[in-house]
């Protein structure tokens, strides 16, 4: 069963090992120059106040060939599940029920269990250890840039691995996610019995599912932080008067808030009965003559507060674990889901 | 034949209006909201100085679901000439050979020439009404966006539809992508004779045309305006020297010109000749002045923003004459097939 399993699944695997070299040979290729640029800029044996260095170096890196790698990277992260659960899941066994073969390899001496578990466990194993290697070559290919992001302890960087769209293609969640995928894949076939429209559920489920968890899985997985701080006019990020159609003027106050990578759900100024402060604006703001000190003065003596809401960098490994856990829990059901059913059928 | 191929072409066409009815439906309920947007700011009437309420306009975009949705969109439009290649190229020969109908299929009073060229026809025009429909939606939903960025004047803004990212995904290019996808979608399924690897390599292939695409092809396509300016921070958003005394510049822009797409920057002295050492009096306070005593200006390399209709038609054309080729490759390829 093994060697079967091997024999159809043979082309596959020198695909993705050629894929896999070839996305090795461009890191090879580009990480030294990455890490040169790395020492010369001072931030290896930086300690303190780092940032004008780091953000020197960011700067540099932006716009450049490195920053395109890097979102080619995390891009490939995010495809390599899809296209494993299209083109290695969808067809497994879709492709046995459309050409009638599963005649012939569900009754043999191997039981259809058998048959399913190893074909799932097998090409399983080797979905986990291809995204698992393909994100190991990523994270040491930028490991100069999160060390830069975490040398300079500012937010400005929007390195935040703990947000998305980072999140998602780093560390160990491609994984689960391949695997989910690949699961997916395989029940779209076994339920839906033909292999494209297998494919095209598959893509579509799971498109799905990934522009789900960002919005309302990933924010609720552990129970976000709330801080209250005084709302400071002269450092906010945002102080604008609006105006919708001739209604009221109305004001938008975003306030600064530094968390180092952290992943800001929400951000709103609140008056001190704890409502979103949305006017009306003061004359100082209004005013045109008016410098823009006055205006933040007058703000400021309204003692509004800032409440973010906010899942800090800290959380980024726990966060990882619970979500691969939860890929992996769905793929373990739909992998039952394919052997039940498999099962089921008479022929 | 038209008949037979709506009948074969049926669950792939129902799933395709059904896609289309969706975006549309999501980009109707979020459309107006960005539009209150763009009027509440006041960008609706203003005439000039427009700068503060275009940032303003932008920043409260950026970060809430409305960039989600615009980013969404933009990914979509690069996804869905992919996917017609993939799910409606690759397989309408390659599935008449897996399945051996071929034979039932180019054997009838219909010339295999005919049979050819009406599937090609009718599935590519579906592919591209498709795709110039999404292109459409998105264009208008998006349009508060662009004419902010247009009324701003600025580059800061970082909207420019002529530069890569949006390049792709706006206008009518999508358009000759998606035919194009289809017809290689096509021909790689005739000459692969299989579903599956069939849409590997067109997969494959389409990919690597859209990555090199716009670093290689098509800065050349109408030869770039150059223009040397002055080196300051006005018109780069960075600039550094180096440890090793040499420049780092980025995010460089053509004064006077607001959304152009610079090709490359490169700081030049008085004769014009590259500078790659910066001169000696350079600091992090008299950066300018020391350049401009010593005469190193920018000189840039770049497409105007006035020649984004020029090249959308130019790359359109020339990716509808690629898949004419293609189909032409089919056709030979299927007439010489016993």
């Amino acid at each position: 069963m093994i060697w079967l399993s091997w024999r159809q699944f043979r082309v596959q695997t020198i695909v993705a090992g050629a894929a896999l070299v070839v996305v090795a040979i461009a890191f090879a290729g580009t990480g030294p120059h990455l890490v040169s640029l790395f020492d010369n800029s001072g931030l290896a044996t930086c300690r303190a106040s780092c940032s004008a260095d780091a953000h020197a170096f960011i700067d540099e890196v932006s716009g450049s060939t490195i920053q395109l790698i890097f979102y080619g990277s995390i891009f490939l992260l995010y495809a390599v599940p899809a296209l494993i659960g299209i083109f290695w899941g969808a067809p497994l066994v879709a492709r046995e029920l459309e050409t009638g073969t599963f005649r012939v390899a569900w009754n043999q001496s191997v039981t259809r269990t058998r048959w399913i578990a190893v074909k799932l466990g097998l090409i399983g194993l080797a979905t986990v250890a291809t995204t698992g290697l393909l994100s190991l070559m990523t994270f040491w290919w930028a490991s100069p840039l999160y060390e830069v992001a975490q040398k300079a302890g500012q937010n400005g960087l929007s390195i935040r691995k703990v947000a998305p769209p980072l999140f998602g293609g780093i560390g160990i969640v491609p994984v689960g996610c391949a695997a989910f995928a690949f699961a997916l894949g395989v029940a779209a076939g076994v339920l839906v019995r033909r292999t494209i429209p297998a494919m095209a559920v598959t893509l579509v489920i799971f498109a799905a599912v990934q522009a789900v968890m960002p919005l309302l899985v990933q924010p609720h997985l552990i129970p976000p932080v709330q801080a209250t701080a005084p709302f400071n006019a002269n450092t906010a990020d945002e102080v604008v008067v609006t105006q919708a159609g001739s209604g009221p003027l109305t004001m938008i106050l975003k306030g600064d808030f530094s968390r180092p990578g952290a992943w800001i759900l929400e951000n709103q100024t609140i008056t001190q009965s704890g409502q979103v402060f949305t006017g009306p604006a003061t004359s100082a703001c209004l005013s045109i003559s008016a410098p823009p000190q006055a205006c933040n003065n007058s703000l400021n003596r309204l003692h509004l507060r800032q409440l973010v809401t906010y899942q800090p960098a800290s959380r980024f490994w726990p966060l990882q674990w619970m979500e691969t856990g939860i890929y992996f829990v769905l793929a373990a059901g739909l992998g039952a889901l394919c052997t039940w059913r498999i099962r089921q059928r008479r022929a | 034949m038209i008949w037979l191929t709506w009948r074969q072409f049926r669950a792939q066409a129902v799933v395709a209006g059904a896609a289309v009815v969706a975006v549309a439906i999501a980009l109707l309920v979020t459309g107006p909201h960005l539009a209150a947007l763009f009027d509440s700011n006041g960008l609706a009437t203003c005439r000039a100085g427009c700068g503060t309420d275009a940032s303003n306009f932008i920043n409260q975009v950026k970060g809430s679901k409305t960039e989600l949705v615009f980013y969404g969109g933009i990914f979509l439009l690069y996804a869905i000439p992919a996917l017609i290649g993939l799910f409606w190229g690759a397989p309408l020969v390659s599935r008449e050979f897996e399945a051996g109908t071929f034979r039932l299929a180019w054997n009838q009073s219909v010339p295999r020439a005919r049979w050819l060229a009406i599937k090609l026809g009718l599935i590519g025009a579906a592919a591209m009404a498709t795709t110039g429909l999404l292109s459409l939606m998105t264009s208008w939903w998006a349009s508060p966006l662009y004419r902010a960025a247009q009324k701003a004047g600025q580059n800061s803004l970082s909207i420019s539809r002529l530069t890569p990212p949006l390049f792709s995904a706006t206008g009518i290019a999508p358009v000759g992508y998606a035919a194009f996808a289809f017809v290689l979608g096509v021909t790689a399924g005739v000459l692969i004779r299989r579903t599956l690897p069939a849409m590997a390599i067109a997969l494959a292939v389409f990919a690597a045309i859209q990555i090199f695409w716009p670093g290689v092809v098509r800065p050349h396509l109408i030869p770039p305006a150059r223009s040397v300016q002055a080196m300051n921070t006005a018109n780069c958003g960075g600039m550094m020297v180096t440890r090793g005394g040499g420049f780092a510049l980025w995010s460089c822009s053509v004064s006077g010109l607001p959304g152009s797409w610079v090709l490359t920057s490169q700081p030049v002295n008085a004769a014009g000749q590259p500078v790659t050492t910066s001169p000696a009096c350079v600091s992090a306070q008299n950066f300018e002045q020391c350049l401009g005593k010593h005469g190193v200006r920018l000189a840039v390399s770049y497409q105007p923003a006035s020649r984004y209709w020029a090249f959308q038609w130019l790359e359109t054309g020339i990716f509808l004459i690629l898949t004419a080729g293609l189909g032409g490759l089919c056709y030979w390829r299927i007439r010489r097939l016993n």
